[in-house]
């Protein structure tokens, strides 16, 4: 009797374990009907950013799913009454080899899968076409709290009266391969476009460009992704894409609008 | 023994997760109350002793402005009949002007998509309740219950609601709460908790003094120059631009900014003019209170208008506008230079003199360095213009319009085409990028002080 209760007590606990990760992974799978997933991706490189995520989200998975089960396994198995005296043992050499090695063979799989994605998005900027790191749509200056892009005069300077100035809201033209300026008036800063699926830190007394090509017209947030005071939660934006002949008239009147008299 | 282990195990995990599944999350809205002016108060010695003379005052206040939970202006029965009432003021001069209608409605059919769209496929109980607009949810559930029989009254009647929204002063005090009030505080006297790491810092609304307005003189500021500060922030300050808000609602904390300026000028007239044989009597306060409002009232009459195009900048008057710029007063000039020096990098002799470098809230203040391109007010010609025409309130920047030059031996005032000038100068000088910090650099460039 005593041993049937120790029994269903070792089944109980070992489910109640189990059920740890297993509603872990469910979560995952339902993430996307909650509506906790991915933004839709509206830029041209959003997809190598994923299919990283992706990569090492199914190693993550894997491991967890074979060490969770072990640990179950282990609760369950190991929990029984057993007059054995343990065995003391120090370390065994094949399993720390393969405990160093597996880990090893993926960081090298993930290293080498990044390049791609990384090269693309922080190394090969435009070079040809409307706007280079040379000669940038618009520059981006993030302060606390807030963001503000730059335009430059008909001129192409960024410097001068003429300038366009605008808080907040940032537009760009759609299908085009964007390049901006960011900078930092501050503290550290992020540029976080989620579904651009673009982060840069914009870092005090750097220069730095970033580059992207949006795919879809519309209004998409942009937030600061560096906790960088105390406002830093009310530190957003709104990037506009536009087709590029609205882009085009939106920039004229904004030249237009600059003098004004109202 | 184990069992029993295990029961003191049981106990006290239900003990440390009785206060998590005890208490129901739910941080409501801090509540406010107005507090009076202290420093004004102890201007005047005889209301500072007089504990009773102060309740009257905070009696008066809350007659006049209700309370920060619920405030509304008292109206007068000559002002409602005369087709003006304070308490919609603002929606008022907004759905008075058919382009700022418009683009209030164009900014609440954008805020409210979803909430719209629910209501055009008639699934009325799918309309999510907006963020920020309470009274705006009170008015859908009225209107539901009212109309549960009539879909199609409801559904014409509810998209008008969200799309005409125009928020109350309680909806727009409540917004205030959420996003102001840690720097500018309860009453608007820019002491909120965040206010002592600014520079430079917050605004007090109660003295009535507002710098950056499109107005001549000292006047109170218009709906439109508070609307503009809200919506574009003031750049290289703390102030930043509020634009995820609608239209709407900036429109909303705009009346309220503007309550909490009336009452706190009413505050400080009372105060000052207290005198302890006479006490507050309701003449007096009703008097200071007309007057403050009407000051507010006649704002837009104050404009520095500007018909036809920006005149085109040529050298003539970029030298003229130097020439103005760069001799001092004693030599009959604008005197620029005594400030904003040679160049116009802010570093002209004055900025030595304790009275020229400290402004009407007794903080130190710069001159702006006029090469970076950086304009708080805003970078239009017109902006610089009114810049230069009317000053800057409550800082050393004097009003330019009418002062005494002397050019070509010639004793004249100084007229606006001089004042273009001066404009079309100054913005040759913009030949360097904003400041940004720099390594090591400690503060960023021109975050502090300029006006």
């Amino acid at each position: 009797m005593a041993a049937l209760k120790h029994f269903l007590l070792r089944v109980v606990v070992t489910l109640l374990l189990l059920a740890v990760p297993v509603l872990g992974v469910w979560t995952f799978t339902e993430a996307d009907r909650w509506g906790l997933w991915f933004p839709p991706i509206v830029s041209s490189y959003g997809a190598s950013i994923d299919k990283l995520f992706y990569l090492i989200l199914w190693m993550v998975t894997v491991t967890f799913i074979g060490t969770e089960a072990l640990l179950v396994w282990f609760v369950f198995r190991y929990s029984k009454k057993d007059p054995t005296r343990a065995i003391f043992t120090h370390g065994n050499h094949k399993l720390e080899m393969i405990w160093t090695a597996i880990p090893a063979v993926l960081l090298v799989i993930v290293a080498i899968s990044q390049m791609e994605a990384w090269t693309t998005v922080k190394m090969n900027f435009p070079t040809e076409g409307p706007y280079t790191p040379e000669k940038p749509l618009m520059e981006v200056y993030a302060s606390q709290f807030d963001w503000r892009v730059r335009y430059p005069d008909a001129q192409g300077n960024f410097t001068g009266a003429d300038v366009i100035e605008v808080p907040y809201d940032i537009t760009v033209p759609e299908d085009t391969k964007v390049v901006l300026r960011l900078k930092s008036r501050d503290v550290l800063h992020s540029f976080f476009v989620p579904t651009f699926r673009l982060k840069q830190d914009a870092v005090p007394g750097m220069d730095i460009p970033v580059w992207f090509e949006a795919t879809e017209p519309g209004s998409y947030d942009l937030i600061c992704a560096e906790l960088c005071g105390w406002g830093h939660y009310k530190m957003a934006g709104k990037i506009h894409v536009l087709p590029k002949d609205e882009f085009d008239a939106w920039l004229a009147a904004k030249r237009a609008a600059l003098y004004a008299t109202d | 023994m184990i069992q029993c282990r295990n029961r003191r195990a049981a106990a006290l995990a239900a003990a440390l997760s009785f206060p998590v599944l005890a208490c129901e999350f739910n941080p409501g809205a801090a509540e406010l109350s107005y507090s009076l002016n202290r420093p004004v108060i102890e201007q005047n010695q005889d209301l500072a002793r007089d504990a009773g003379a102060q309740a009257q005052l905070a009696g008066a206040l809350e007659m006049l402005f209700g309370t920060a939970a619920s405030p509304r202006f008292l109206a007068e029965p000559e002002w409602i009949e005369g087709g003006f009432d304070p308490n919609y003021w603002g929606e008022d001069l907004v759905k008075n002007d058919d382009a700022l209608r418009a683009s209030l409605e164009a900014s609440n059919r954008a805020t409210f998509a979803a909430q719209i769209a629910a209501i055009e496929a008639g699934t009325f109980d799918a309309v999510a309740r907006p963020r920020h607009a309470d009274d705006l949810w009170g008015w859908w559930e009225e209107l539901k219950a009212e109309k549960s029989g009539d879909a199609a009254g409801l559904k014409s009647e509810g998209i008008a609601l969200f799309a005409e929204y125009y928020p109350s002063l309680r909806a727009s005090a409540a917004l205030y709460r959420n996003q102001c009030y840690h720097c500018h505080g309860a009453e608007g006297g820019g002491d909120g908790s965040t206010s002592a790491f600014l520079e430079p810092r917050p605004r007090d609304y109660r003295p009535g003094k507002f710098k950056f307005t499109a107005l001549k003189g000292k006047a109170r500021p218009r709906h439109e120059d508070l609307f503009r500060i809200l919506a574009e922030g003031i750049y290289t300050t703390a102030m930043p631009s509020f634009r995820r808000f609608s239209d709407a609602q900036l429109h909303g904390l705009v009346d309220y900014v503007r309550l909490l300026a009336i009452r706190g000028e009413t505050e400080i007239l009372l105060a000052s003019f207290y005198e302890p044989d006479e006490g507050l009597n309701f003449a007096n306060v009703q008097e200071n209170y007309l007057d403050v409002v009407s000051k507010w009232r006649a704002a837009p009459e104050q404009l520095i208008a500007f018909e036809g195009p920006v005149p085109e900048s040529t050298p003539e008057r970029i030298a003229h506008g130097r020439a103005l710029f760069t001799t001092p007063g004693d030599k009959g000039g604008a005197n620029c230079v005594s400030c904003h020096g040679e160049g116009g990098r802010g570093d002209g002799p004055s900025v030595n003199d304790p009275k020229q470098s400290t402004d009407d809230w007794g903080r130190p203040i710069a001159p702006r360095d006029l090469t970076r391109g950086v304009y708080r007010f805003g970078r239009r010609p017109i902006d610089l213009f009114r810049r230069i025409y009317a000053g800057i309130n409550g800082t050393p920047m004097p009003e330019h319009i009418g002062m005494t030059i002397t050019e070509n031996g010639q004793q004249r005032t100084m007229t606006e085409d001089d004042i273009w000038d001066l404009v079309f100068f100054v913005r040759s000088l913009a030949t360097h990028a904003p400041a940004v910090a720099q390594h090591g650099g400690g503060h960023g460039g021109d975050l502090g002080g300029g006006h």
